[in-house]
């Protein structure tokens, strides 16, 4: 039988009404439940019939023209009209105006380049100011002493993980991070952390994947080496949105 | 019980046909796409309209929806969802960014708890814009009020707030000024005697 929490957790995914760790936390019980699974998919059908309750409007005409050109593009890669554009700016144009054009835009890559060092010398002076503070809290049963930091930079895709009070993972077993992004189906390995004797870790991270939207960190307890899909529970978990 | 039966029948065999569209779309068939969207764009553009109250975003939502089913048709899975709750969780996400993003809370976050007559009386959908010859559609939609406004009061809200606005369940215990178990007993409870309805309703 099923517990009531359990229940209240599948009814509030199905709504989008978790956040981001909390959903994280209930996808990782999804896994090894397959009576949670099938309450799941059936919820998920009663929350789609809620839309239909909305009062009915039709939208516009032109909007499926503007669909239908989108997805024509998309499959086409949207070469084509720019190709196009090219071609008839080079016909169209005296060449002297395109020798300055050309000249002009060597002088707008050499501005760049320059520009990008710039902001890449202020980021290295301070790159904290880049990061998004995520603080882990602990899940499923770990110490309640267990917390973890993660400094996050999405531009460069790259963080720093510190995690206290957790003990060392134990024979033929590791902790692993995840970071869980919006446009993955699953969480996005962010490598292995080893606890020191102390139950202290600190390590620099980047996932394996790339995640421009991570809507949650998290530590679970993995086989040793580490594994591609999150399998064991997850310890500590922090939702990038606080 | 035939009636059951037949109206079962039909929903069963409208999302068979949805898959089979997706299928064709995870291939690239732009017809089978146009067929989707002559299928779904209402409900989801009255879904976005209702969250966003505004005509043009709605449209803007829909609009990159159905960018997002296109691309994502080939990762669809058939047993995980009907291809219709699918595209209308899709649509939600896409709308609740928009909110996020904007800062916004969902006007209808109030209106949904005064206006009860919208999901009590199933007559109300022929006082609706819906296309006359959507015919299946209207059945569903009005077997879905029925359901819905069968629910104590205190549930349908509380599952309306969750579905319709950007609300977490802890920003909607402090709207309803209740407990946070109150409120998650109260979108369970009623999640589940929806689709226990929504089973057994012809």
């Amino acid at each position: 039988m099923m517990s009531e929490e359990l229940q209240d957790s599948a009814a509030l995914y199905v709504l989008g009404s978790l956040d981001a760790a909390e959903a994280a936390a209930f996808e990782s019980s999804l896994k090894g439940d397959a009576e949670l699974r099938a309450l799941v998919v059936e919820l998920r059908e009663a929350a789609g019939a809620i839309a239909l309750t909305a009062p009915e409007h039709i939208p516009s005409a032109s909007l499926k023209q503007k669909v239908l050109r989108d997805i024509a593009a998309e499959k086409s890669g949207d070469l084509t009209n720019a190709t196009e554009g090219r071609r008839s700016l080079s016909t169209a144009w005296p060449w002297a105006i395109a020798a300055m054009f050309l000249l002009f835009s060597g002088f707008l890559v050499y501005d760049r380049a320059q520009l990008r060092r710039e902001i890449a010398q202020v980021r290295d002076r301070d790159s904290l100011m880049q990061a998004n503070l995520v603080a882990l809290a602990p899940a499923n049963g770990a110490p309640a002493a267990a917390k973890a930091t993660v400094a996050w930079e999405a531009d460069r895709q790259t963080g720093v993980i510190r995690i206290t009070g957790l003990p060392a993972a134990g024979t033929g077993k590791d902790y692993q991070l995840w970071a869980v992004d919006a446009d993955h189906k699953d969480p996005v390995s962010a490598g292995l952390v080893h606890i020191d004797a102390n139950g202290v870790a600190q390590v620099r991270f980047k996932p394996i994947a790339e995640a421009r939207h991570v809507k949650a960190f998290a530590i679970s307890l993995e086989r040793e080496g580490g594994v591609p899909k999150a399998e064991g529970p997850i310890l500590l978990v922090g939702s990038t949105t606080g | 019980m035939g009636g059951a039966d037949e109206g079962m029948q039909d929903h069963t065999a409208q999302q068979k046909a949805d898959a089979q569209l997706m299928t064709r779309i995870a291939q690239g068939d732009q017809m089978a796409f146009s067929a989707l969207y002559d299928r779904l764009s209402g409900p989801l553009y009255s879904l976005s309209l209702k969250m966003l109250g505004n005509a043009a975003e709605a449209e803007d939502a829909l609009q990159e929806v159905c960018l997002q089913i296109w691309r994502r048709a080939p990762t669809y899975d058939s047993g995980q969802s009907s291809v219709f709750s699918w595209a209308v969780l899709l649509t939600r996400g896409k709308v609740i960014d928009r909110l996020r993003a904007r800062g916004r809370r969902s006007r209808v976050v109030a209106s949904s708890i005064e206006d009860e007559g919208n999901l009590i009386d199933p007559a109300d959908a022929s006082t609706s814009e819906t296309a006359a010859d959507n015919v299946n559609r209207n059945e569903e939609a009005a077997r879905v009020r029925t359901v819905l406004g069968g629910l104590p009061l205190d549930q349908r809200q509380a599952i309306e707030m969750a579905f319709f606005s950007e609300l977490t369940h802890q920003e909607i215990a402090t709207q309803l000024n209740q407990p946070l178990g109150t409120v998650k007993a109260r979108i369970r409870r009623g999640m589940l005697r929806l689709r226990d309805g929504l089973r057994r309703s012809p």
